[in-house]
């Protein structure tokens, strides 16, 4: 079944087109990564789904319920760590995971729920006196409350240590784990890198790619860059033989190195080669980073595949 | 039923303000010394026949009046506007509930809020009033205390409403102290400058009808007759008309040398519930259509 679906989804600002055409499903138990640049139309969407914002055109539906005529439905089965919230300053951790439960109608422990966030140390400071991250594991335990079957986490690691983000991939993993889907926007590739099943990258309101993160890597040109130091100097013909040689997809001079992008073959076997050909005296393996195709996907005009 | 825990939350987060106390003093402080001052020179404050329990309600009512206006827009303005600008209004709308829920439930907390400030303010008040005065009448002060909770309710409704129509506190700010303006200080001038246009720029030598309903629209006008309309003898024995309330009251159309329907005091009753529900109308109108 799927979580969340959108069809057509366009929300324009004025003159200002936020979120363009979008088309989207997720299915239900999918860890799925919103990852996008700051300003792409995440946030944007997110509202959407929550019924914060009203689409110019399109739909949005949400555990089979349409966002916008039924809202109600979608949140009592949603946890929601909102972008760009702010806290009740002058009421206590507690009181706001109190006031979650009373909210959803269930009877949840907010000790135990602050202390899985681990602010249960600070359970009885007001939330105004809170650092950015401990209200940033608040608003995930308000989100954790009632056990929902989707939780949406938008830019979820804001404001958290490396540690923090850390907890934040586990907690989102165990609920996962239970059958939860998780649905989470970030701009950074390495957080979603680490735990997603599927991404979308979106810029300027438009998809520009859905895959899993094994399908992100294959589709683009990607794979190991081997840098290589040669003891003869370096130039075309050089280059010429090197791009010659079997297992080399590509070849490029780069900062006085070789630079070779390997294909079908053993690493080794493509060093030995060069060896012959230019000497080697020293190399390094650079396996290009989701974020490098992330940087590409968002900087340059991409052509969307159908 | 979400809104009474969004109402429970808010007073929880409202009676922590430290505006809210220093209006709490403000008032018992301003209550106590109206009362001395009533109770030591009577026939300054409209009872030239001495001072009496009934005088002190009537005097009482004029304070009234204007303190609940400034303090509904002191404990409302920000409200929902607020919440919106700071964005803690997203932590909230992430729960299980509506807009009109949350309306709901801030109109409840913030007429609770300031309930609970007009309660201890009017308690202070009339209490040391009867000891002073060595009299009391429970009837009367149950029924003045009763309506002037409820103005506070009805006037908190019209400023949470307001709140409701914008995500900025400045403009919240200005709609909520523009209404005060416009419906509270002007609005004995007001219908005269319509019946001016409307008479083609020259004033009719006997009123129009239709000018004294208009003229009993402003919310403390119209709490001032309710008071009458349901405590009509005390109002007979101390002569409690709109003019003689003083402090900023400007009451029409409760003469009783007026005929008809609209002149009589109960037409008060029929206003406020009028300033109950339209304002929540356009306020929920706003709110449910905005973009967050």
């Amino acid at each position: 079944m799927t979580a969340i679906e959108l069809e057509g989804l366009t929300k324009r600002f004025g003159d200002v087109v936020a979120v363009d055409d979008l088309d989207l499903t997720i299915q239900e138990g999918e860890i799925f990564g919103f990852l996008g640049p700051n300003g792409a139309g995440k946030s944007t969407t997110i509202d959407i789904l929550l019924d914060f914002i009203r689409p110019t055109d399109g739909t949005a539906t949400v555990l089979g319920h349409d966002a916008q005529s039924e809202g109600l439905a979608v949140r009592s089965r949603t946890g929601v760590l909102p972008d760009a919230y702010h806290v009740y300053d002058r009421l206590t951790g507690r009181q706001h995971v109190e006031f979650a439960v009373e909210m959803k109608g269930v009877n949840d422990d907010p000790e135990a729920l602050l202390e899985r966030v681990r602010i249960a140390d600070a359970a009885d400071r007001k939330a105004g006196g809170y650092s950015k991250g401990m209200r940033q594991r608040l608003a995930l335990a308000m989100a954790l409350v009632g056990d929902p079957d989707l939780l949406v986490l938008d830019e979820p690691s804001t404001g958290l240590d490396p540690n923090g983000a850390r907890e934040m991939r586990e907690i989102i993993r165990a609920e996962n784990d239970r059958g939860t889907t998780v649905f989470f926007s970030s701009h950074i590739m390495e957080q979603v890198e680490a735990i997603c099943d599927r991404v979308a990258i979106i810029d300027r309101g438009q998809l520009v790619a859905v895959d899993t993160i094994d399908g992100l890597r294959n589709a683009t040109e990607t794979g190991e860059t081997l840098y290589v130091y040669v003891a003869d100097e370096l130039d075309e013909t050089v280059l010429e033989r090197v791009r010659g040689l079997e297992g080399v997809a590509a070849a490029s001079i780069d900062d006085g190195r070789l630079r070779v992008r390997v294909g079908d073959v053993s690493k080794f076997a493509v060093l030995h080669a060069i060896d012959e050909v230019a000497g080697v005296q020293d190399f390094s393996v650079v396996e290009s980073s989701l974020e490098d195709l992330f940087v590409r996907y968002t900087n340059e005009p991409v052509e969307v595949e159908a | 039923m979400t809104w009474l825990t969004v109402a429970k939350k808010d007073f929880r987060d409202a009676v922590q303000s430290r505006a809210l106390w220093a209006l709490v003093g403000v008032f018992v402080l301003v209550s106590l010394l109206s009362t001395y001052a009533y109770v030591e020179v009577p026939e300054m404050f409209g009872s030239p026949a001495g001072a009496t329990f009934g005088g002190l309600l009537f005097f009482t009512v004029g304070l009234t009046g204007l303190f609940v206006p400034l303090a509904a827009i002191v404990v409302c303005y920000k409200s929902l506007a607020g919440e919106r600008e700071l964005g803690s209004i997203k932590l909230l709308l992430s729960l299980p509930t509506t807009r009109g829920q949350v309306l709901a439930g801030k109109v409840a907390g913030r007429a609770a809020v300031l309930a609970f400030g007009l309660g201890v303010g009017l308690v202070v008040g009339l209490g040391f009033g009867s000891l002073l005065l060595g009299t009391f009448d429970a009837v009367a002060a149950l029924t003045f205390v009763l309506v002037t909770l409820a103005f506070g309710a009805i006037y908190a409704t019209i400023i949470v409403s307001i709140s409701a129509t914008t995500g900025s506190t400045s403009r919240a700010t200005t709609l909520s102290l523009g209404f005060f303006v416009v419906f509270e200080l002007l609005w004995d001038v007001v219908p005269m400058g319509i019946l001016y246009v409307v008479e083609g720029f020259s004033f009719p030598t006997t009123m129009p009808d239709w000018i004294f309903p208009v003229m009993q629209l402003a919310p403390s006008s119209a709490y001032f007759s309710t008071i009458v309309a349901l405590l009509p003898d005390l109002a007979d024995t101390v002569g409690a008309e709109p003019a003689q309330t003083g402090v900023g009251v400007e009451a029409g159309g409760t003469d009783t040398g007026f005929e008809g329907f609209f002149t009589s005091p109960e037409v008060g009753i029929v206003v406020l519930a009028f300033w109950l529900v339209v304002p929540l109308a356009i306020g929920y109108y706003r709110f449910a259509g905005s973009d967050l």
